[in-house]
This record gives structure tokens, sequence and C-alpha cells, in this order.
């Protein structure tokens, strides 16, 4: 039991995590600093215009297979992985 | 493909969904806010030769007056536009610009020739152009040369 406690919360955490980086990537610099980013230059791209319309994308990607190998690391931790 | 994966893939679209809501409603909201901006002369400002060129960002101003009529051509449409002739001793005429064809272009019988047309002539002016989501003012001196 109690290690199911302890195997949610830290499943809590990641999806807290998860979470946390989809509104930074997404919301914050897409949108919020993007004026102060677009200071910069990536591949010809203001920087902050290059998240908003990229950057974000490929981060979000990334994260599904983060969270993916995050969890099945967990599962591996808790002997609960798919057989 | 693992659960996890599945779950994280299924997820995602709803994520992506609503950050392109709430980018939007933030957006909307922010256009819908005034917010002014100064517009600065770039070099020495004649507009009776009509070499006066302001600018703030990539938005610029171009003033010049022919007979008499003072023309105000902007890189982006404006809602209104309005001119203000200052004399030296700060006493203020107005001049509501009125669009010409497009709302790029805006004009309006004004003083300012009789005012600065000879040479070394100077004269204050004010400017407040207002377009969605923002004001543009500038005060700026017209000098012939």
């Amino acid at each position: 039991m109690e290690g199911e406690t302890t195997y949610w919360q830290e499943n809590l955490r990641l999806i807290f995590i998860s979470l946390v980086i989809w509104f930074v990537v997404s919301f914050g610099l897409g949108i919020l600093l993007v004026e102060q980013l677009n200071e910069f230059r990536l591949g010809g791209y203001k920087l902050g215009f290059w998240f908003a319309q990229q950057g974000s994308i490929y981060t979000f990607v990334a994260l599904v297979f983060w969270y993916s190998a995050k969890m099945n690391a967990l599962d591996k931790k808790y002997k609960v992985e798919e057989s | 493909m693992n659960k996890h994966t599945k779950l994280a893939l299924l997820v995602a679209p709803f994520l992506i969904l609503g950050g392109y809501i709430a980018s939007d409603l933030y957006i909307e909201n922010e256009a819908e806010k005034t917010r002014v901006f100064q517009l600065e002369p770039s070099g020495n400002c004649d507009v009776i030769n009509k070499s006066c060129i302001l600018k703030s960002g990539e938005f610029e101003v171009n003033i010049y007056d022919e007979e008499g009529i003072t023309t105000v051509n902007s890189t982006f449409p404006l809602d209104t536009a309005t001119l203000f002739l200052v004399s030296e001793n700060e006493e203020v005429t107005v001049y509501p610009l009125g669009m010409i064809d497009s709302a790029y272009y805006w004009k309006s019988s004004t003083a300012l020739r009789q005012l600065a047309s000879t040479q070394g002539a100077q004269y204050k002016l004010r400017l407040i152009a207002n377009i969605k989501g923002g004001q543009y003012i500038s005060e700026f001196t017209t000098r012939t040369m």
C-alpha cells in the first residue's frame, strides 16, 4: 500500500514537471517573453517567434518520450512494468 | 508502444489545444489594451521640402506639405490622425486629418507653409496617430532647409 502511494506521488511529480515545462515553453517563451527572446536569432528567425512556431512543438514531442521513459523507469523501480 | 507512451500521445493534443486557446485569449486581451509608442524623427525633419520621416520600430510616418496641404503617409493603415501646430508661446492649433483614398494617407489644409516656408525657419509640431491596439505620438520640429 505504501509502495502504491509513493509510486503515485512520484507519478504526480513527473506529471507536474511535464506541465511546468509545457507551460514555460509554450506560454512563457512563445508569448510572455517573446519580445526579449526576439533580440536573439536562431537559424535566421527571431528566437521568440521560433519558439512560438516550432520550438514549442519540438519540445512537446520530446516531452512525450521523456515522460514515457521516466514512467517506464518508475514502473521498473516499483516492479509494476508491463509483462 | 507501452501504456505510458499511448497516454502521453493521447494527452498531448489536448494540451496543445489548451495552449492554443489560452494563447489566443491572452493575445486578444493584450491587443485590446491601448499602448502608447513614441515616434522619433529620422534625421532632419523638413516637412516643407518633403523630407520628414518619423519612426518607431517598423512603423514609419512620412509627413510632407504640398501647396498648404499637409499629408501624413504611414507604413500601416491608421484609424485616425491628428496634427498639432505649436507656436513659440505654446499655443496649439489642432488639425484633425482626413483620409485620402486609403487609411495609409491622411491630409488637411494647414498654416504650416505660411509659418515655416522660408529657409532656416522652424516650427514645432505634434502628431497623434491611432492604430488598432496602439497610439503613436510625437513632438518634433520641422526645419526648412
